[in-house]
């Protein structure tokens, strides 16, 4: 990390843990939750997000000096639902089966408040190259909780872990039997319940 | 900061401009590969319901599903009496107009005797249509396999239809009873009791997605009563 | 055909509600949902622009994105649908300034009510969503504008529960780092899986 500023490593590192999007910003919750059941489809939705979050922040910090101030708003959700038409075209082309797993929640990060939040606080005031890593940053911040959200889910709900059997098929003969409530909504609130508890502890945040 | 109308509306209208540009561009050239993942799709679908099965060491390129299909399965259209519509291709087929006709997909190596017929089933599940294919034997009555390819079903509950655990129940089901009467296949709730007398012709049902799964029962039954005639005459030695 | 708009809004509001069963809507909900004057006129503010934008989207999709809904124009071969996703935004965000400006104008006590929440139902995932699912599932216009304000009132239903929930939970001891978000997240499991009792109805 020694090619990276202080505060550019600040910017990338800050949102993975203590400034966390989704525990403690409370944003970009909405199309997390529902590509949560299997790892491989919020492994995608997490590089999705990264490449539009990035993309998005870098060019509107580029344009941010001539972007009219009463239009801001809708030419950043051009500019962010531009980006994910591509990634949608590029899924369906290259990764078929994902994107039909992934259906419609693709469509749904233009609506992701993490990307609009972002655009908006930060790429407006900030030079690009610092755009773009935070854009990565609250990116992976928002990849993580999806993933510890799915590993719980798949492990608990589906006995695999990446699609691979992690449970031993001793233990289905011996009478266990896979968490059904964890492959249904419920399940996913309450993962991510107890993960933001766990999270807030750690860092120690309290809310009044 | 406050610009003049004239600013916005030109800012506007480049960005605009570009943003569609670039997106024609993407659009246009990802197509062709869009509608080709979307046609080998159905093709594998055809072959995976009629039992080819994808090998560890040799995965399914584009290339070999279209060797496959076009070297083991033989296409034609039925009527609404069961019987063989002479030349005329699957693909003639008008799907809002001709509706008493229909496809058969069936399984015949070169030089080799029939081993299946795929039929295509859809219709509604909960939220969405259900697209895919359903498989009997050569005899007519025995399921040999069952597929989805396109649904808006919830990921993990009723969008599990297309899982390989859901579909292998199906195979070796029987669509008619002892005397040869024709009852289809049902997915009940929860597991199938084995001891049941009914057994043979019920599948396991997806937790979590009894609309699904009714609505999958509503559906597979009004296929496989438009597909009985011709079935009817494969059971019976009837000319087709 | 009453029966099968009947069922297809059971469906929406209970069976699948968009937000306990596909969580859209969730930022919102998590904002607002901790008084209940407000989430009452966010709810019906939602319920609103759903029920119009659901429709007014399903136009634009089938006479003029769809692969060949451009025949009417003599352009039988052109497929726009790569276009849904920014049209539909704009489509939401125009006609949510609209109805704001014709509250303004014609009816200051609604407006003044729910006024201020239109702005933010632009961004709302719930309004997208709904019609970006109308596309998925292949609804008619009838359909569509039954599923619109069928997930509307499912979505009102949800945080005018969750408000009520969250006032009576100001009385009780939660653990410090629980408080606001992770306790708001258990409850929503919670009030989730009182809703997937309501999936076992027969329609």
């Amino acid at each position: 990390m020694a090619f990276l500023s202080k505060k550019s490593q600040t910017v990338l590192k800050d949102p993975l843990m203590n400034n966390n999007p989704i525990t403690l910003q409370v944003l970009g919750i909405c199309s997390a939750l529902a590509v949560t059941v299997k790892v491989d489809t919020a492994v995608i939705m997490t590089l999705a997000v990264i490449f539009v979050l990035s993309m998005s922040n870098t060019l509107i910090s580029l344009i941010r000096n001539f972007i009219p101030a009463r239009v801001r708003i809708i030419i950043q959700l051009a500019v962010i639902a531009s980006l994910v038409i591509l990634c949608d075209q590029v899924l369906r082309a290259y990764m078929y089966d994902m994107s039909k797993q992934l259906s419609v929640f693709v469509g749904l990060i233009i609506t992701n408040c993490i990307v609009m939040g972002r655009a908006e606080a930060f790429a407006m005031q900030n030079k690009p190259g610092q755009a773009f890593l935070d854009g990565v940053g609250n990116a992976l911040g928002y990849g993580i909780i999806l993933i510890a959200v799915s590993v719980f889910r798949e492990i608990l709900g589906s006995g695999t872990l990446y699609g691979f059997q992690v449970i031993p098929t001793a233990f289905y003969e011996s009478g266990y039997v896979n968490n059904g409530l964890m492959v249904l909504s419920p399940g996913a609130f309450i993962i991510l319940g107890l993960i933001i508890w766990i999270q807030r502890t750690v860092y120690d945040v309290e809310e009044k | 900061m406050q610009q003049s109308n004239s600013y916005t509306l030109i800012f506007t209208g480049i960005v605009t401009v570009i943003l569609g540009f670039l997106l024609s561009i993407a659009a246009t050239s990802l197509k062709e590969q869009q509608e080709l993942n979307v046609a080998i799709d159905i093709k594998r679908n055809i072959l995976r319901s009629l039992d080819f099965q994808e090998s560890q060491d040799e995965l399914w390129t584009t290339e070999i599903i279209q060797t496959l299909f076009d070297s083991n399965i033989v296409s034609f259209v039925i009527d609404e009496t069961g019987k063989i519509v002479d030349g005329m291709n699957v693909e003639d087929i008008d799907t809002k107009s001709n509706s008493m006709l229909a496809p058969v997909y069936c399984k015949k190596r070169e030089g080799k005797e029939i081993e299946g017929y795929a039929i295509p089933i859809s219709g509604k599940g909960l939220w969405s249509t259900l697209y895919g294919y359903f498989a009997l034997e050569a005899d007519g009555m025995t399921v040999k396999g069952i597929k989805f390819y396109k649904h808006g079903e919830t990921p993990g509950l009723g969008g599990e239809v297309d899982k390989e655990w859901f579909t292998q129940n199906f195979i070796g089901k029987r669509i008619v009873d002892e005397e040869g009467n024709f009852v289809g296949i049902q997915v009940v709730r929860g597991k199938v009791d084995e001891s049941s007398k009914n057994a043979y012709h019920q599948v396991d049902g997806i937790s979590g997605a009894t609309m699904t799964s009714k609505g999958l029962n509503n559906f597979l039954m009004n296929d496989l009563q438009k597909y009985e005639p011709f079935f009817k005459r494969i059971r019976t030695n009837a000319s087709i | 055909m009453l029966e099968h708009y009947l069922s297809l809004i059971t469906k929406a509001i209970f069976v699948e509600n968009i937000l306990l069963a596909y969580f859209l809507g969730m930022c919102s909900f998590l904002a607002i949902s901790n008084k209940v004057q407000t989430s009452i006129g966010l709810g019906m503010a939602v319920t609103f622009v759903l029920t119009i934008t659901a429709p007014a989207n399903w136009l634009i999709h089938n006479y003029f994105l769809k692969a060949g809904a451009l025949t009417w124009l003599g352009l039988p071969n052109v497929d726009l649908s790569y276009l849904n996703f920014i049209v539909f935004i704009a489509v939401i965000a125009a006609l949510v300034q609209l109805v704001e400006m014709i509250m303004d104008k014609f009816s200051p006590v609604l407006y003044h009510n729910l006024g201020i929440f239109l702005p933010l139902i632009a961004v709302n995932c719930s309004i997208l969503g709904g019609s970006l699912f109308l596309v998925e599932r292949d609804y008619n216009l009838m359909e569509s504008t039954v599923f619109g304000f069928g997930s509307g009132l499912g979505w009102f239903l949800a945080i005018a529960s969750m408000s009520a929930i969250r006032h009576r939970l100001r009385y009780s001891n939660v653990p410090p780092k629980l408080r606001g978000l992770g306790i708001t997240m258990l409850l929503t499991g919670l009030l989730s899986m009182a809703f997937m009792a309501f999936s076992g109805i027969d329609l």
